[in-house]
C-alpha cells in the first residue's frame, strides 16, 4: 500500500512537465505543520489536509505590513473551522491576498500639443475566500478538500473613434472581471508518531470565464496542474524538519525546535523555498516564532526574498509570464506577518476514560451506612491525557435514588490506569421491599464542566428487608426502628419503675435485660423463615407489630430493644455446617467478683474487656428460647459453652462475636 | 509435699470430653454443680456426673474420680470441671490459647491492675507444685488446675489455668500460679507464648528470686526464639 502511494507520487512528479510557480507557500512557513502545533486554521496553502489538533472551534487571523517603496498594512486573512466529529469545516476570507499591476502600454496618443500621452492598463488579482473540508478515517490516514474562489480584474484605455459631425479619438477604460475556482484535494498518512506523508494536488480542477477580450486570456492567473509532496518528520517533541515539493520542483523545506513547558510552548522555526519562476535558487526566507497553548498560538513571522523587489517592471515580461499564485510570485515584496489562533472549545476534552466497572456487591437498602465505607462497585479508569489529573468519581442508581453520589476523589497521572471505588448512599426513607434488577449509571469527571465518560451496568437492588447473609450487617437493622424501640423498651421499665427505684444501680442492666427479655419473650412466637434463601429479615418494629419471627428476627428485636435502653449487646454468629444461628450476649456491666450477684454459676457468663480495658460480665442469651430469662439464659449459656469455648469455634472461625456498638 | 498428692493414672484416653465420671471415694465435704445450674449439691460415692460437672472440696475433704482408665483424685480447698479431665494436643492448647487470646480484646496490659492474693491462704509452693489453701472459689480453681498438670494433664492445665485468669482476674496476680503455668508453656515447647506469659509475670509484684527466675527464664526463651527462627 505504501509502495504504491510512493510510486503514484513519483510517478505525478516526473510527469509534471509545467513550470508553475510554487503554490504550497504559507505565511508561517513550515511552523504550523510539525509537531502538530496548530498555529494557523485555514492554512489552504501548505497543505489541503490541515487536520489540526482542533477539538471544537478555531479563529486564526493574519496582520502585517508589506514592504514595498511603502509600508502597506493588511489584514491578509481571517479563518474560522468548526470540528464535528472526525469532520472539520473550515471557511476562509482573504482580503490581503491580493496583487495589483498598473502598467503604461506601448499604445499612445500624441495630443494636439504634440505631448505623448501612454495608455494604462490595470490588472488586479484577488482571493476572496476559500472553503475546506477535512476528514479523518483514521489516527492515521486524513484527507482533506478546499475550494478557492478568486477575483481577476483586467482594466484597459483604449482609443475609440466618435464618429459624430466630425470624427475624433476618444480615451476610454475598457474592464473585465473574471471569477475563478479553483479546487484542491490532499491525503496525508501518519506511518509512525515521527513520520508523516502527504500528497496534495495542485490546481486538481478550476473554473474561469474567458475574456470577451481574448487579448486578456494571457494575464489570466495561471493554473497548470501538478502534485504536492509533504513529509514531516518529527523525532521528538523539541524537534522537526519539514517539506514540501512539487511537481514543477519548486520546494520548500523547514526546521522546528520547540521548548514545552507545563501548559504552553515556545517554538523557533525556519523555512527557505526554491520557486522555479523565481531568482535565486533559493528565492526566499520565512523564519518565525511561535507561543502556543492548549487555546491560543501567537506567531512573528518573515518573508525575506533574496533577489530585489522593485515597485516597477517590464510589461513586456508581465506579459510573457503573468503569475500564478497572488502571495507569492516575482512581484511579491517583503512582509511582516502577526499571526493570531485561538480555540474555542465547547466540548469537553476527555481526559480519563473507563476501561471496566464491575459490581463486586449487590445492593442491600437496610445496609445503609455499610455503603459508606465499603464500595458496591470499582471501576478501572485511565488517563488518556498528557497530564496528571484529579479524577472525580460520582455514580447513581436508578431506582434506589435521584441523587448523584460522589466517591473520593483520586489523582492519575498520564497514561496511568487506577482503580476507583464507587461508594453509595441509601436514602433514609427508602421502603420498596421487592428486590429488582436496576442500572447503575457511572461517571468519571476531571473539571466542573462535562463528564469525561460515563457507563452504565445492571445491578441487583434488593428489597428493604433483605440481608446479604453477613452477621456483622444485622446491626443496621437493629438500629433502624429505634425511636419505636426506644418508646417500647421504656414503656416495659416504666411498669417495674418500683424495682428500680430500690435496686443497685450495678445491677441496673441485668435487670433492664430481665424485664425487657421477659416482657418481649411473652408477646413473641418463634416463627420459622419461609424466605430462608432469600434472607430475609425483619425490623424490630415489623418483629414486634408481626408478634414473631425466626433466630435473626427475634434477636435483631430483642437487641435493638435493650439497646434503646442503654444495654449493650453483641450478635453470636454460629455456623455450624450448614446451619447457622444467631443469638446475643448481653453486657451487664458488672466485674467479675460481682458475678455473685447473677449466679453462682461460672459456666453462665463470660468476661469481656471494655475499651478500657476493665472486665465486664456478658452473659448469653437465647432470643428464640421464650420461655422464662432464666431460661434463654441457660440456653445462651450452654450453647456458647459447647460451641464457642469446649470446640473452640471462636478461635476456628466457626463462632463469632459482633459488638452492636 | 509428693506425698500428699495422690498419683493417678494413667493410660489417658485421647478425649474425655463426654465422658461420664463415677465418683469412687469422698472423704469431707465434697459439693457439685452440673451444668449451668444454680445448685450446689453434695457429691457422694458411687455418683456419676457427666463432662459438665464442677467439683468443688472443702478443708480436708477430697473426692476420687474414675472415668474408663482414668482415675482422678482432687484434693482439699480444689475446685475443677470434669470437662477439664482430659488430654488435649498442644494444637488443642494453641486453640484455647488463642481464644483466650479473642476473650481478652481489646487487649489492655492490665495485668497490673491485679491484686496479689497470696494473702488468701498459705502458699505451699515446691517443686512440684503449688497449693495456696483458701476458700476463694479462683485459688481452688487454680489448685484444681494445678492438679491437672500434676497427673500429666498439662495443656489442660494450662488452658484451664487461662479460663480461670478470665473469671478469676484477682489471681492473676498471685506469682507462684502464674510461674508454674509458665513453666508448663516452657517445657511444652511453646516459646512464644511462654515469653509473653513471662513477660506478663514480669510486670507484676514479684520477689527478688521470682525476679531473678523470670529474667533467666526470659533470657533463655530469648535465646531459644531466635534460634528457632533461624
Amino acid at each position: 500500500m505504501r509502495f504504491k502511494l510512493l510510486l503514484i507520487l513519483l510517478v505525478s512528479f516526473y510527469l509534471s512537465k509545467n513550470g508553475i510557480a510554487q503554490n504550497s507557500f504559507g505565511f508561517s512557513g513550515l511552523m504550523n505543520s510539525t509537531n502538530n502545533i496548530s498555529s494557523l486554521y485555514g492554512n489552504y496553502e501548505a497543505s489541503q489536509i490541515n487536520f489540526s489538533q482542533l477539538k471544537d472551534w478555531g479563529f486564526s487571523f493574519i496582520y502585517g505590513p508589506e514592504f514595498s517603496s511603502s509600508v502597506n498594512l493588511n489584514i491578509y486573512s481571517i479563518a474560522v473551522e468548526k470540528r464535528f466529529s472526525n469532520h472539520i469545516l473550515s471557511l476562509r476570507y482573504t482580503p490581503g491576498y491580493q496583487k495589483e499591476f498598473n502598467f503604461n502600454t506601448a499604445s499612445a496618443i500624441i495630443l494636439s500639443d504634440s505631448t505623448r500621452q501612454s495608455l494604462s492598463s490595470k490588472f488586479s488579482y484577488k482571493e476572496l475566500f476559500g472553503l475546506g473540508y477535512y476528514f479523518r478515517f483514521s489516527d492515521e490516514l486524513q484527507a482533506g478538500f478546499n475550494l478557492r474562489y478568486f477575483s481577476q480584474e483586467f482594466s484597459r484605455e483604449i482609443i475609440s473613434p466618435v464618429i459624430a459631425d466630425t470624427i475624433y479619438l476618444v480615451r476610454e477604460n475598457q474592464s473585465e472581471k473574471l471569477g475563478l475556482w479553483k479546487g484542491e484535494l490532499g491525503f496525508n498518512y501518519s506511518f509512525s508518531q515521527y513520520f508523516s506523508a502527504g500528497i496534495s494536488s495542485i490546481n486538481l480542477f478550476s473554473f474561469s470565464e474567458d475574456p470577451f477580450d481574448q487579448e486578456l486570456e494571457k494575464f489570466k492567473l495561471k493554473t497548470e496542474k501538478g502534485v504536492m509532496l509533504t513529509f514531516n518528520f518529527s523525532p521528538s517533541r523539541t524537534f522537526g524538519l519539514s517539506g514540501i515539493i512539487e511537481s514543477n520542483k519548486s520546494f520548500q523545506i523547514g526546521v522546528n525546535g520547540r521548548i514545552t513547558f507545563s501548559n504552553s510552548s515556545v517554538g523557533i522555526g525556519c523555512s527557505v523555498f526554491h520557486d522555479k519562476t523565481q531568482s535565486p535558487f533559493i528565492a526566499g526566507v520565512i523564519p518565525s516564532v511561535n507561543f502556543s497553548t492548549s487555546f491560543l498560538s501567537v506567531s512573528l513571522s518573515g518573508i525575506k526574498y533574496f533577489s530585489d523587489r522593485k515597485d516597477y517592471f517590464s510589461y513586456g515580461d508581465f506579459e510573457n509570464n503573468g503569475i500564478t499564485n497572488v502571495i507569492n510570485n516575482p512581484y511579491s515584496f517583503d512582509k511582516a506577518l502577526l499571526t493570531i489562533a485561538f480555540a474555542l472549545n465547547t466540548i469537553q476534552e476527555k481526559k480519563v476514560e473507563f476501561a471496566d466497572v464491575k459490581i463486586i456487591e449487590d445492593i442491600y437498602p437496610a445496609l445503609t451506612e455499610n455503603y459508606l465505607n465499603k464500595p458496591f462497585a470499582v471501576a478501572t479508569v485511565v488517563n488518556v491525557s498528557d497530564e496528571r489529573v484529579n479524577v472525580k468519581p460520582f455514580s447513581r442508581i436508578n431506582g434506589l435514588s435521584e441523587e448523584l453520589i460522589y466517591s473520593p476523589i483520586i489523582s492519575i497521572n498520564p497514561g496511568d490506569t487506577a482503580t476507583i471505588s464507587y461508594f453509595t448512599v441509601i436514602p433514609e426513607n427508602y421502603a420498596i421491599t421487592k428486590s429488582e434488577i436496576s442500572t447503575a449509571d457511572f461517571y468519571i469527571l476531571t473539571s466542573n464542566e462535562e463528564f469525561d465518560d460515563q457507563i452504565q451496568k445492571p445491578v441487583l437492588v434488593n428489597g428493604v428487608n433483605s440481608w446479604d447473609g453477613d452477621v456483622i450487617n444485622l446491626k443496621y437493622f437493629i438500629k433502624k426502628s429505634f425511636d419505636f424501640s426506644i418508646s417500647y423498651s421504656k414503656r416495659i421499665l416504666s411498669n417495674n419503675k418500683t424495682l428500680f427505684d430500690t435496686l443497685e444501680n450495678r445491677l441496673s442492666d441485668f435487670y433492664k435485660t430481665k424485664l425487657i427479655y421477659n416482657s418481649f419473650a411473652e408477646a413473641m412466637v418463634y416463627v420459622s423463615d419461609p424466605r430462608a434463601s432469600s434472607e430475609y429479615v425483619q425490623y424490630p418494629e415489623e418483629t414486634l407489630k408481626l408478634k414473631g419471627g425466626d433466630c435473626d428476627d427475634l434477636s435483631v428485636c430483642l437487641s435493638s430493644l435493650l439497646e434503646s435502653v442503654g444495654v449493650a449487646t453483641a450478635l453470636v454468629d454460629y455456623q455450624l455446617g450448614e446451619l447457622r444461628h444467631v443469638n446475643l450476649l448481653v453486657n451487664t456491666k458488672l466485674s467479675p467478683s460481682e458475678a455473685g450477684l447473677i449466679t453462682s454459676n461460672e459456666n453462665k457468663y463470660l468476661i469481656r474487656k471494655n475499651n478500657l480495658g476493665n472486665d465486664e460480665i456478658w452473659i448469653p442469651l437465647e432470643a428464640t428460647s421464650l420461655k422464662r430469662f432464666e431460661d434463654s439464659w441457660q440456653a445462651g449459656a450452654e450453647k456458647f459453652n459447647k460451641d464457642a469455648l469446649e470446640n473452640y469455634g471462636l478461635s476456628r472461625g466457626s463462632v463469632q462475636i459482633i459488638d452492636v456498638y | 509435699m509428693k506425698s500428699l498428692l495422690i498419683i493417678l493414672l494413667i493410660f489417658l484416653p485421647v478425649n474425655a470430653f463426654g465422658q461420664l465420671f463415677k465418683v469412687v471415694k469422698v472423704k469431707g465435704s465434697v459439693q457439685g454443680q452440673v451444668g449451668t445450674s444454680e445448685k450446689w449439691i453434695e457429691i457422694k460415692e458411687g455418683n456419676t456426673l457427666d463432662a459438665n460437672t464442677m467439683l468443688s472440696t472443702n478443708d480436708n475433704s477430697s473426692v476420687q474420680l474414675v472415668a474408663n482408665d482414668l482415675k482422678f483424685n482432687l484434693r482439699e480447698s480444689s475446685a475443677i470441671s470434669t470437662s477439664a479431665i482430659k488430654q488435649m494436643s498442644v494444637d488443642e492448647l494453641l486453640l484455647a490459647l488463642a481464644l483466650d487470646d479473642m476473650m481478652q480484646a481489646p487487649k489492655k496490659n492490665n495485668d497490673s491492675d491485679a491484686k496479689n492474693t497470696a494473702v488468701y491462704g498459705t502458699n505451699l509452693n515446691g517443686n512440684n507444685g503449688v497449693f495456696i489453701k483458701s476458700n476463694d472459689f479462683g485459688i481452688k480453681r487454680l489448685n484444681g488446675a494445678v492438679q491437672l498438670a500434676q497427673v500429666g494433664l498439662r495443656e489442660s492445665a494450662v488452658a484451664t489455668a487461662r479460663e480461670i485468669y478470665r473469671k478469676y482476674p484477682e489471681v492473676k496476680g498471685i506469682t507462684a500460679y502464674r510461674l508454674f503455668f509458665g513453666q508448663i508453656l516452657v517445657d511444652l515447647g511453646l516459646y512464644q507464648e511462654a515469653f509473653e506469659e513471662y513477660k506478663s509475670i514480669q510486670s507484676l509484684k514479684l520477689s527478688t528470686k521470682e525476679k531473678e527466675q523470670v529474667e533467666e527464664t526470659l533470657e533463655m526463651l530469648s535465646k531459644k526464639i531466635i534460634s528457632e527462627e533461624k
